[in-house]
């Protein structure tokens, strides 16, 4: 695990992937931070948040080659034909990724020290808000990841990350929508009105449970659950394993 | 030492493999011949571990590949047709990496890759980017690859693939003097080569075993067609009706003519290789067909390979 992981996240400094996720990072929260302080505001957790928005962005780019890139290059067969567990080559890939992302953050760490220098505070919040950063780091780039193991394609894996995340930050919306559908549907083959509307409220909040942003807006104000994070983690093991499934699967295809 | 049995690979319908049983014994070269699509990558594949098979067992040094893959995969080296190399990593980086990824122990790391480095020559290109070694280096550095973690067994598909001829001769020594020490398998279409390096061949065609032999005994199996071939002065046509009335010869056939010299195959019975070329002499000698030159054609693997494999495919 550890060679794969040294391997990949060294990879990122040998092509321009790594700078350009890096630069893009340092812009979005620089250009965050510092229009908040220019107005003599420096909360670094609505940083943080902020900057949730843009995983839909810097995930796929970071996530795309991963493993990709090893079916195009004909590397992968090292990892079927070496000692190596497969399940370890997607953990370090994983992890590659998130020493990444933890590099990027660099920015906002200092931000905070110069907010803290001119008099600010971090509160518990914006502790909370960084924790939820993390936890969702991870479970998009296993996203990405998964995204990642099924084509050779970088730019098809990059596109499949983003939809597939732009899908959970846009899942509130989605999940209003398919309830109202629900609704009309309900009305058109004459039920009540009241049980009409509580179908489509149901399904709306069944769509909606699954929406990590929703599940973890409490920690902004500095109430933690752990019982969200958990969630954030299964997705992302969840989505890992299913990354293990497709790369174990190759080697028993018939077609 | 390898053990292959009843191996069968299964593409939707179509059998990529089909009924392979062969072994492979210890500090033996395996020559593994066939056409394209014959189904050696895919059979190579399977042993290595890469591709798991339909039905039929691979066991190298008594481990299953599928029971105890970690400790079958230990044994084995494998350089596939495509060497699987970084173009962003230094040869040291990429080495580095692979003595991980086989659990190669730090202290022993140094001794292995100084004893790889010399024999496979690529010292002077240690520290260089994968991506700007030329293609002779990169096969090499594929080489390196397999033999980290001192396999006993290595698995070379078409390694000499895409070389210029004097990168080949250099793979094929190399190749020599791993042979001391490894068992190999190792696939080519370049047949002479195989002749020159395999103690055995397996050859292989539409997914089934054509043949399992040393190529001494392949040879003899096939001299019934031992073959001679004349250069001469004078006419093809009338020459050849001549030397088909000697006794011994089954037939005699006109391969090209130009500047008035002709070239002819003669086919001979063969209980009658000897005396058949004095006569041929002096019938020739008579006729005032000034020869040449005259020259035995042994059957090359290459004839081996075709007989055997298109009178399967006839069938």
């Amino acid at each position: 695990m550890s060679a794969v992981f040294k391997r990949e996240f060294l990879s990122y400094f040998r092509s321009p992937v790594g700078y350009v996720a890096i630069a893009i990072f340092s812009f979005l929260s620089g250009f965050i931070f510092y229009s908040m302080f220019s107005q003599g505001v420096a909360n670094i957790g609505s940083e943080v948040i902020s900057l949730r928005s843009f995983f839909v962005i810097i995930v796929p780019i970071i996530t795309m080659g991963l493993l990709a890139e090893d079916k195009k290059r004909g590397t992968e067969i090292l990892y079927y034909t070496t000692p190596i567990n497969l399940f370890s080559v997607v953990v370090g890939k994983i992890l590659a990724a998130f020493a990444l992302y933890a590099v990027m953050f660099l920015n906002v760490i200092i931000h905070a020290i110069v907010a803290v220098s001119f008099g600010g505070t971090i509160g518990v919040g914006s502790v909370g808000s960084i924790i939820v950063f993390f936890f969702m780091a991870f479970m998009f780039i296993s996203m990405g990841t998964f995204a990642s193991a099924i084509t050779d394609n970088q730019i098809v894996s990059a596109i499949v990350a983003f939809v597939i995340i732009l899908f959970t930050q846009v899942l509130s919306t989605f999940a209003e929508y398919i309830g109202s559908a629900f609704k009309s549907i309900a009305l058109s083959i004459k039920i009540s009105s009241d049980a009409a509307a509580k179908i489509g409220h149901n399904i709306d909040s069944f769509i909606s449970w699954f929406d990590p942003f929703a599940k973890t807006t409490d920690f902004r104000i500095g109430i933690f659950s752990v019982s969200a994070l958990v969630f954030l983690v299964s997705i992302g093991i969840l989505f890992m394993y299913l990354t293990y499934r497709v790369l174990d699967k190759k080697r028993w295809s018939q077609a | 030492m390898i053990e292959i049995n009843n191996l069968v690979k299964k593409y939707g319908d179509k059998r990529a493999v089909s009924d392979i049983s062969f072994t492979v014994n210890d500090d033996e070269v395996l020559g593994f011949l066939g056409p394209n699509g014959a189904g050696k990558t895919t059979t190579m594949n399977i042993i290595s571990g890469y591709l798991s098979s339909t039905s039929g067992t691979v066991k190298v040094n008594g481990h299953d590949i599928l029971e105890e893959p970690e400790l079958a995969k230990k044994q084995i080296g494998y350089l596939p047709e495509n060497p699987p190399l970084y173009n962003d990593m230094t040869v040291r980086e990429y080495l580095n990496y692979i003595c991980d990824l086989k659990g190669v122990a730090k202290d022993q790391r140094k001794n292995q890759l100084d004893r790889i480095l010399s024999l496979v020559k690529i010292d002077d290109v240690y520290n260089r980017l994968i991506g700007n070694l030329s293609k002779g280096y990169k096969q090499r550095v594929g080489i390196a690859q397999a033999m980290v973690g001192d396999p006993p067994i290595l698995i070379l598909d078409e390694p000499t693939v895409g070389l210029d001829p004097n990168q080949i001769i250099e793979i094929r020594k190399l190749i020599k003097s791993l042979s001391k020490t490894h068992s190999i398998i190792i696939s080519s279409h370049i047949l002479s080569e195989i002749q020159e390096i395999a103690d055995r061949v397996v050859i292989i065609n539409n997914g089934k075993i054509a043949a399992v032999d040393s190529i001494s005994d392949l040879s003899k199996r096939l001299s019934g067609q031992t073959k001679l071939l004349m250069t001469f002065k004078g006419p093809s046509k009338d020459c050849v009706n001549k030397l088909r009335s000697i006794h011994g010869i089954v037939s005699a056939i006109p391969r090209s003519s130009g500047n008035n010299l002709s070239q002819i195959e003669i086919s001979i019975a063969s209980d009658n290789s000897t005396e058949v070329r004095s006569s041929v002499f002096f019938m020739m000698a008579n006729a005032g067909w000034p020869i040449l030159e005259l020259c035995s054609l042994d059957p090359t693997l290459e004839e081996i390979f075709l007989s055997i494999t298109s009178g399967k495919a006839r069938k």
